[in-house]
């Protein structure tokens, strides 16, 4: 919304009132301005009225002509111009040598391909005047004397806002809506505004029947003109439209415009002839076509209202007219419209048609609906001022105003309250006065009527708005919170965030931050090409952004990719952060993970060596940040890793007995790692934490004594067939080991401390050695309670899972 | 005697000089004080001594096992000595790089967001989380913002398709799933599943249907705040909102609420920010977060009883202040993940 202050000085004495002040006192208001900038002629004393005398052809140019222009100050100069749209005696403005132009640009005397020339003839362009017609801009019709100063011809430069208006404030559409706030925050009464039409008889019967068929409108007003003369609207008239960024037309559409402007209320003007018979307001008929004012012809259906002839749709209600009733240079009976229309339905229409007009915009934001007739009046006026047009018969108004002002009754003290400091009725009445709102004492608070142009302000609360922001913000008062109530925490899972992001650090990893939204092919990659599909967003904008995340790691590789290939040393990369998992129930869960990824190899060399970074390490780390999640190592697992981020054989999927982590870890798929452009291998690891299992608060561990007496430890080797895992011989030593030891002493760790194949060993069979620790609470254990325990182990070995031990 | 003692001494020095392993040291001690040893053999002399004699020679047999007991103890040190430096290898020069992998670091976004967290839980709010697919009813309707509201036209906001079904966030009847545009469908969630009085910080990712450019991202991140209690008051807003501003700022910074709109609040506020030190950015006004009390059509939406509950919402940027804290100029280096930018915040 631009509004120009010019414009605000006909609804507010703004004497005294500078273009700064006014853009500083608006954003206090909730009307952010987002520019300000000058509008019409900059003072240019050097740029004068000169008359073309002669002019010749360029000998060196085709396209340029050498002028002798008389600027009133003895013989007439020689200027070389450009511009082809004039003639001789034809006076234009000149920039003599020494002016800097708008632009910046300083004329000087000078040769133009040889030929001197001693100035500027401007177009209005360059002048800073908008674009007007191409070439120079020609005075002759306005016949100035030779000389004159350019700024005497046009008025004093205005300053022109663009104010960004808040959803909640149609009001504030309209320059009489801002020059109310300016008012309000002044201190400086709102000017009446003058009109002489009468207003119009609430009566039918008028020339034009109108009919209401649809609940989209419940008010409608029309006005009828004969003998209207279309043509060019006065200077001032364009100056206004122009400064708040409209092209003008012809007089009649203008005027419409002008008042639109002033009073935030759209108004459409109908060529009368084109108009067949009654006007009905009501929904489109299925298959109804109609042809746009900007082209187009759209489809209608029931859920759009539309203005109709007895004929057809003439107009898509208080969004856009249509091409065939238009006003024309050959009107000469005219139907003025001025309606309120329902915001709901304008908002849709226009969004169905994907157009923003400015009288959908306004409709939309629910215009006033006492303004409806005040514009019909106010356009009248200017119809048989500056179109000669007559008025036909009463105005027509069908339907009534679908609200009026509002009564709000605001509690004693309620202001105060919400406000955190004292405040008196006297000054939240002063407040809500100069907004022009009506306040009465009711019992022991106040009573306020609130005029129907604020739709927004229906409850007390709305009235605490309007107070502070004529009390001024800075007027409350900076509150120094009460403690807060004890025993609150931050949540589980940004606590396990934190922490796994400490340990991961403290690792050697770099945090990364990648877009959750990925490609299809990362996705077919990281699920699989069946379960892919699950996670795709139904209305992406680019095509590299079509799905939600499953796994952090395509993110981290990329980004070491990126770094090797910028030749930033960067080994290691985390992240955290939720990734989407469809389940086998057809439902998506969200997940926080935790993954991390490293270059197996440094990238620098260095003068001593150390081992690559491998698949072990990794798992370390998964199980690690699994216990950060409150899953403790008795849980979980590995076994061998499937899927197409992960080079088989080479990596583990974590197996958690509570069936409530995910993860992996090992080296990721070297084709897909080689080629992002990554030489060596990429070791990698994911832990996947459904919120759900992050929800319950942490115990406090409580203490448990331990004993004091060493323990004893034996050894154990296992020959097994290659196929049988590690992890479920490791789980058959347990049980035996826990088992031997009875309920006398416990069982402390079995740990596989040695894998061998080959030698004596059959082929396809490898030996697991495992050390076994027992320990008593109350005593050191005896060298034969510990053979007797190993046996027991090693029997159940053997006989229990056919194994052969190594005795 | 005396010279036979003289001699076990002067030999046993002169066969030291061979001894550098442990075994040798045993070797030597063996010959010398060991049972059949040199010093030994002369010491058991000493029965067949008579009573005048014995302690004359006893004190030089004394003297002499002293300089034995010397000569062991230097080197058994001076094996000990061979032993670390064949464990240890050879002195390393200590000016030499370390060749192991640093720690890492935080990414700025994650720092700035812990600063602005503890600032905020110095003020007693806690973080709460929320689900990053939402319902349409958390997003929009529960924060009063209705049906028609432009923020739920397709262009602003990213849906899933009607067959997607979040474990997290079930739909009520045929509402749409889409992705959230603002943590406040935390405060919703907190509203419904906590008791007042609380306070909460709701930091987390957000989406919104936006071309990427210096200042737009795909997603992006905020923080946003909520305190329910009996009486909360726009004093209590300045009061926490300026708190923050001088931690994450400084003292020099000064802050002013400019009435807006929002439709969860009423009244609404932006937050304009102005600090001397914020590079060429500096003295002018700032826009950095959006704040107000809570709407009562919020509070009764979310269950709790505008009468009895008041409250003040705030929510702001991450990305936003992590660029004013660090001077940063453009929004997608953060998801660019270059180790030149990362490293600069550690």
């Amino acid at each position: 919304m631009k509004v120009s202050l010019q414009s605000l000085s006909r609804h507010v004495d703004l004497a005294g009132v500078s273009a700064d002040r006014v853009a500083e006192v608006l954003p206090m208001l909730g009307l952010e301005v987002e520019s300000v900038t000058t509008f019409g002629l900059a003072p240019l004393p050097q740029v004068v009225v000169g008359e073309i005398r002669s002019f010749e052809k360029h000998p060196k140019a085709d396209r340029l002509s050498v002028c002798q222009v008389d600027v009133g100050d003895g013989a007439p100069r020689q200027i070389v111009c450009g511009a082809k749209n004039f003639k001789a005696g034809d006076r234009v403005p000149v920039a003599l040598p020494g002016t800097v132009m708008p632009g910046g640009f300083e004329i000087k005397v000078s040769k133009l391909r040889d030929v001197d020339s001693a100035g500027m003839m401007c177009s209005s362009e360059e002048l800073g005047l908008g674009k007007g017609e191409d070439g120079l801009l020609i005075l002759t019709p306005r016949a100035p004397a030779v000389g004159t100063p350019l700024n005497a011809l046009y008025g004093p430069p205005d300053t022109v806002l663009e104010i960004s208006v808040t959803p909640n404030r149609g009001d504030c559409l309209g320059i009489r809506g801002v020059a109310r706030e300016l008012s309000a925050a002044l201190g400086r009464p709102l000017l009446p505004l003058s009109h002489s039409t009468p207003p119009g008889s609430q009566a039918s019967g008028g020339p034009r029947q109108v009919r209401l068929s649809s609940d989209a409108c419940p008010y409608y007003t029309l006005r009828a003109f004969r003998s209207v003369k279309v043509g060019p609207s006065p200077d001032w008239l364009r100056r206004d439209l122009e400064a708040a960024g409209l092209r003008p037309i012809n007089n009649v559409v203008d005027i419409t415009n002008w008042v639109m402007l002033e009073l935030g209320q759209p108004l459409h003007a109908f060529d009368a002839a084109a108009v067949k018979g009654a006007v009905e307001v009501r929904p489109a008929r299925d298959g109804e076509t109609l042809a746009l004012l900007d082209g187009r012809k759209v489809a209608l259906d029931g859920t759009v209202c539309v203005i109709a002839d007895e004929a057809r749709a003439l107009v898509l209600a208080g969004v856009m007219g249509g091409a065939g009733s238009g006003v024309s240079e050959a009107t000469t009976e005219v139907l003025l419209e001025s309606a309120w229309f329902r915001p709901a339905d304008v908002r849709r229409a226009a969004r169905r048609l994907g157009v923003s007009t400015d009288s959908s915009h306004r409709f939309a934001r629910d215009v006033d609906p006492a303004g409806v007739e005040l514009a019909s009046r106010l356009a009248a006026d200017l119809l048989v001022k500056l179109a000669g047009a007559e008025p036909v018969g009463p105005a027509v108004a069908a339907g009534r105003p679908p609200r009026a002002d509002v009564t709000v009754d605001l509690p004693a003290g309620f202001v105060a309250a919400k406000v955190g400091a004292p405040v008196s009725d006297a000054d939240v009445s002063a407040a809500l006065t100069r907004l022009g709102f009506t306040v009465k004492s009711a019992g022991s608070g106040l009573s306020v009527t609130v005029p129907s142009f604020r739709s927004d302000v229906t409850r007390p609360i709305d009235l605490v708005e309007e107070f502070v922001r004529i009390h001024g913000t800075d007027n409350v008062p900076v509150g120094r919170p009460a403690a807060p109530a004890p025993g609150d925490e931050d949540a589980p899972s940004a606590a396990f965030a934190r922490e796994a992001s400490a340990r991961l650090i403290g690792a050697g990893f770099t945090e990364c931050c990648h877009y959750s939204m990925r490609d299809a092919a990362e996705l077919a990659r990281t699920l699989g090409g069946d379960l892919a599909p699950a996670l795709a967003i139904e209305n992406p904008l680019t095509a590299e952004q079509t799905h939600l995340r499953a796994s952090l790691l395509p993110g981290l590789a990329g980004a070491l990719a990126l770094n090797a290939s910028v030749h930033a040393d960067l080994r290691a990369v985390f992240e955290v952060g939720v990734v989407f998992r469809p389940q086998p129930d057809g439902q998506v869960r969200e997940h926080l993970a935790v993954a991390f990824a490293a270059l197996a190899d440094p990238l620098t060399r260095s003068w001593k060596s150390r081992e690559p970074w491998d698949a072990q390490r990794m798992k370390r780390l998964v199980l690690d940040v699994a216990a950060l999640a409150g899953a403790g190592q008795a849980r979980l697992s590995f076994g061998a890793a499937s899927g197409g981020l992960w080079q088989a054989g080479h990596a583990s999927a974590l197996l958690d007995r509570a069936r409530s982590l995910d993860g992996a870890a090992g080296v990721l798929d070297l084709r897909w790692t080689r080629s992002l452009g990554l030489r060596g291998p990429v070791v990698a690891g994911e832990a996947l934490i459904p919120r759900s299992a992050l929800a319950e608060a942490r115990k406090t561990p409580r203490f448990e004594a331990f004993s004091s007496f060493p323990p004893v430890t034996r050894d154990v080797s296992v020959v097994v067939p290659e196929a049988v895992a590690a992890a479920e011989v490791e789980s058959r030593v347990r049980q035996a080991a826990a088992k031997a030891a009875g309920k006398e002493f416990t069982l402390e760790s079995v740990t596989c401390f040695d894998v061998f194949s080959g030698g004596k060993l059959a082929a396809g069979s490898r030996a697991l050695v495992f050390e076994v620790r027992w320990r008593h609470a109350s005593r050191t254990l005896t060298g034969e309670e510990a053979a007797k325990a190993l046996e027991a182990v090693m029997t159940a070995l053997e006989k229990g899972a056919g194994w052969t031990v190594q005795r | 005697m005396q010279q036979q003692l003289a001699s076990i001494v002067a030999t046993a020095q002169q066969e030291s000089a061979a001894v550098t392993t442990r075994a040798e040291l045993e070797a030597f001690k063996a010959r010398v004080v060991g049972p059949n040893g040199t010093l030994t053999q002369v010491m058991k002399g000493m029965a067949a001594l008579s009573k005048e004699e014995r302690p004359v020679v006893g004190k030089l047999i004394n003297e002499a096992k002293k300089s034995v007991e010397e000569l062991l103890a230097a080197l058994l040190a001076k094996v000990e000595d061979a032993e670390i430096a064949d464990a240890l290898g050879a002195p390393a020069d200590p000016s030499l790089p370390s060749p192991d992998v640093p720690a890492g670091s935080a990414h700025p976004l994650s720092r700035t967001r812990e600063r602005m967290l503890a600032s905020f839980r110095k003020l007693g709010f806690t973080v709460a989380e929320g689900p990053e697919v939402e319902t349409e009813w958390h997003c929009f309707d529960a924060l009063n913002t209705p049906a028609d509201h432009p923020a739920r036209d397709m262009q602003d906001t990213l849906y899933l398709p009607a067959a997607f079904r979040s474990a997290d966030a079930p739909r009520k009847g045929s509402e749409a799933v889409l992705l959230r545009t603002h943590t406040s469908s935390v405060q919703v969630r907190t509203m419904l599943s906590r008791k007042p009085p609380f306070r909460i910080v709701a930091p987390g990712r957000c989406f919104r249907r936006d071309a990427v450019d210096a200042t737009h991202s795909a997603n992006f991140h905020q923080v946003e705040g909520l305190w329910i209690d009996r009486q909360v008051t726009l004093a209590d807003l300045r009061g926490v909102l300026d708190f923050f501003v001088k931690e994450t700022f400084g003292p020099d910074a000064e802050t002013r609420l400019r009435p807006s709109f929002f439709p969860f609040t009423e009244p609404s506020f932006e937050m304009d920010l102005r600090s001397p030190n914020l590079g060429r950015l500096s003295g002018r006004w700032l826009e950095i977060m959006g704040c107000g009390l809570v709407d009562p059509k919020v509070l009764e939406l979310c269950g709790l009883d505008p009468q009895e509950w008041s409250g003040l919402a705030f929510g702001l940027g991450l990305e936003r202040i992590a660029m004013l804290v660090h001077g940063i100029d453009d929004i997608r280096h953060f998801y660019a993940n270059d180790a030149r930018f990362l490293r600069q915040f550690a």
